[in-house]
């Protein structure tokens, strides 16, 4: 089974911070990694590969830094690496990133599944698969933790839902986002991390061109959406703390749940 | 061509996997005082203990300055982890890679470098230490081999190594150059192991004397030419020094980032203490000290790798950043205040670990003679 695995790389913290005055993202001082869940993901392509053959391709957009995530995903086993990274991809929307990841797909071919993270840490919106799977015309399954038997053109996958999970048989090719439930990753292997460093590393590094889109259709231009203000909320709720001895508190805070129907 | 640093790549993923494996365990491994075996395989599993030695035959491909970076990433979660580790990637192997037969490595030196064998390095003896002229353990040719006899002592590893790369004298005569390495199974036939030290610091690492009474190895056990042992420990002597100054450098930064967070969350007298210049004061000499000592080492570290002789400079390296590692662990038990004595945090571990570097691979004492020598003395 062929399997193509979308990676992002991301700043190292669930707390980005805002720049109060200008709205954007403080990134001075963060290292970048790979996207926690994506890491899962990729874990689960290693070991599909592993039980059922084929190869493992990950693929990133990102400024040329993003290397790192590639190298390192080829440290774990990945066996090729698809960097795109050309300036004008440079302030896409989910819909250019998705265009662009769906076109860069296409070139890779020869595919029978695409693995992708439940939910990048920083972009957030959990839109990225959905999307190169609408782009691409094929199923998708979404908060996938559990990966069953392949059969055939099909496989049958558990997706986490709000009280359990269900079970689905989906028809191959497909795009699956994986959750950190799925698995445990494994640690790269400083041989290949050393490998994925040389010239002669597997990796591609493609642009808009390479990818036959014009600067209209990527980045910025090729957006849909376009950010007016970015700005931390202000946050209006203001503590109580109850005074008195813990029995006076604790019938404090029970009448006062009550009285709202919380409990 | 786009390509990732070799070096930042490697320094990342240890970092993450010290800041998220070791880190958060280094208390309670400390506390436990086992050797610890899983976290060891684990760094196996990594390819790790391979960095010095070529892919194509069984290692990673790295170099002695990659082989520092993960030292001084280790030191600074837990300082004996990392210096078990630096045994496996150098001492405890180096002789058995170059010059053990292709039986030897399929048997020993995978297994090592998949952190399934643990290795071991026998120099000092209870009549020597820093002089190692008086090494007295015997190889005595004997039939198609040679019979050991003898005892070792402050042997890390000794307690759960599977092999020893041992000193040994082949002409008492000659004294340092009648001295040869041999390898020695753990489960060779007259092998008795005592039991572990009870040491100050690097409490996981387990140290212990070894005996060795009628001793029979095959020929090939012997590794490296005749009357070439001290040759052979010189070759590696810089690196010896580069390792243990990068340790040096793991913990000083360890110390610091724990003075720096504390000084900014501990209040006193209405004001966080890092805003009192006593405090100030202590950090900058401590930020100081930390990045000469890694000037020095990875100066020495580069030299090596581009196989230019370097033992002055590494021992430089040594001597300084194991000092400053024990000015460190003097500064951060103070800028913690009692806490710094308390065995809840790290702080006293490191004032405790710090002395392991101040021995092998050469006394101060006698790197000081030395560099005053090399200084034109
Ligand atoms: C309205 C809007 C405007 C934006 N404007 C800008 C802007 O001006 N400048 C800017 O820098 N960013 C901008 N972004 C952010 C950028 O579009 C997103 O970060 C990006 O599209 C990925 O979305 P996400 O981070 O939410 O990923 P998610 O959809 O949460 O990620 C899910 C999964 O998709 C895959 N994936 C996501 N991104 C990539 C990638 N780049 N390469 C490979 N795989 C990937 C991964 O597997 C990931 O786990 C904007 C986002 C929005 C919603
Ligand atoms: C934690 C730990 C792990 C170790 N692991 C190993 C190991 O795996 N394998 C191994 O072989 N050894 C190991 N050693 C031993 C180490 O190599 C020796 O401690 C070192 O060689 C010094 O020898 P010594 O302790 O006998 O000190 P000595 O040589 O007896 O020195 C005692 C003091 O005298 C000083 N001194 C000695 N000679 C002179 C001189 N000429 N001029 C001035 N001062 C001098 C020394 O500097 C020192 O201060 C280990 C030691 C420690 C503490």
């Amino acid at each position: 089974m062929n399997i193509i695995v979308l990676i992002k790389q991301v700043p190292d913290t669930t707390e980005v911070k805002l720049d109060p005055r200008t709205g954007n993202l403080i990134r001075e001082g963060i290292d970048s990694v790979m996207n926690p869940d994506d890491r899962h993901a990729l874990e689960a392509g290693l070991r599909l590969k592993e039980s059922g053959g084929g190869k493992v391709t990950v693929l990133s957009m990102g400024p040329p830094q993003a290397i790192d995530v590639i190298s390192e995903a080829l440290g774990m086993g990945a066996d090729r690496g698809v960097l795109l990274t050309d300036r004008a991809f440079a302030g896409a929307d989910t819909w250019a990133t998705s265009h662009t990841l769906g076109k860069a797909v296409e070139k890779i071919g020869d595919y029978d599944l695409i693995l992708c993270g439940r939910q990048a840490i920083d972009g957030d919106t959990a839109q990225i698969g959905p999307q190169v799977a609408e782009y691409l015309g094929i199923p998708q399954v979404t908060y996938v933790f559990g990966m069953e038997e392949v059969k055939g053109r099909s496989m049958t996958v558990r997706r986490r839902i709000e009280a359990g999970y269900e079970r689905l048989r989906v028809s191959l090719p497909a795009l699956f986002t994986v959750t950190a439930e799925a698995n445990s990753p494994r640690d790269p292997v400083i041989g290949s991390l050393l490998a994925a460093c040389g010239a002669k590393a597997p990796i591609q590094v493609w642009d808009a061109a390479d990818l036959g889109m014009t600067t209209a259709q990527v980045g910025l231009e090729g957006s849909l959406t376009h950010v007016i203000r970015t700005f931390p909320p202000k946050s209006q709720r203001a503590g109580e703390i109850l005074e008195g001895s813990p029995a006076q508190a604790v019938e404090d805070l029970v009448g006062r749940l009550k009285e709202r129907n919380l409990i | 061509m786009i390509r990732s640093d070799a070096e930042a790549l490697v320094r990342k993923t240890m970092a993450r996997f010290v800041d998220s494996e070791l880190a958060p365990r280094a208390k309670e491994i400390d506390e436990a005082g086992e050797f610890p075996g899983e976290i060891f395989r684990r760094i196996g599993r990594m390819g790790v203990y391979g960095i010095r030695y070529p892919r194509d035959r069984g290692g990673s491909g790295g170099n002695t300055t990659l082989y520092c970076i993960i030292c001084e990433e280790l030191a600074r979660g837990l300082m004996s982890v990392a210096a078990i580790t630096a045994m496996q990637c150098l001492m405890g192997t180096n002789f058995l890679f170059h010059f053990g037969s292709p039986e030897m490595i399929e048997e020993y030196f995978l297994p090592a470098m998949r952190g399934e064998k643990v290795a071991s390095f026998c120099l000092t003896e209870p009549e020597a230490g820093s002089d190692l002229g008086n090494v007295n353990t015997r190889a005595v040719p004997d039939g198609d081999g040679y019979r050991i006899d003898g005892m070792k002592t402050w042997v890390t590893n000794g307690p759960v190594a599977d092999f020893f790369t041992v000193l040994c004298q082949t002409d008492p005569a000659k004294r340092l150059k009648g001295v040869n390495f041999f390898f020695i199974p753990r489960d060779t036939a007259g092998v008795s192991v005592s039991k572990p030290f009870d040491l100050l610091g690097t409490r996981t690492t387990k140290i212990s004397e070894l005996a060795f009474t009628d001793v029979r190895i095959p020929r090939r056990y012997m590794l490296g030419g005749e009357g070439q042992g001290m040759r052979n420990l010189m070759s590696i002597l810089a690196e010896i020094r580069c390792m243990t100054a990068a340790l040096a450098v793991g913990l000083q930064q360890a110390a610091l980032n724990d003075s720096i967070r504390y000084a900014h969350e501990r209040a006193q007298f209405g004001s966080t203490i890092g805003r009192y210049q006593m405090i100030q004061g202590k950090i900058a000499d401590m930020a100081t000290d930390l990045d000469a000592s890694r000037l020095l080492t990875y100066r020495a570290t580069r030299m090596i790798d581009e196989k230019i002789s370097c033992i002055k400079e590494a021992s430089m390296a040594k001597y300084f950043a194991t000092e400053a590692a024990c000015r460190a662990g003097d500064k951060v038990t103070r800028i913690l205040g009692a806490y710094g004595y308390s065995m809840e945090y790290s702080a006293q571990r490191y004032y405790r670990d710090n002395r392991f570097l101040l021995y092998g691979g050469g006394t101060h004492e006698i790197l000081r003679q030395n560099i005053a020598r090399w200084a034109g003395l």
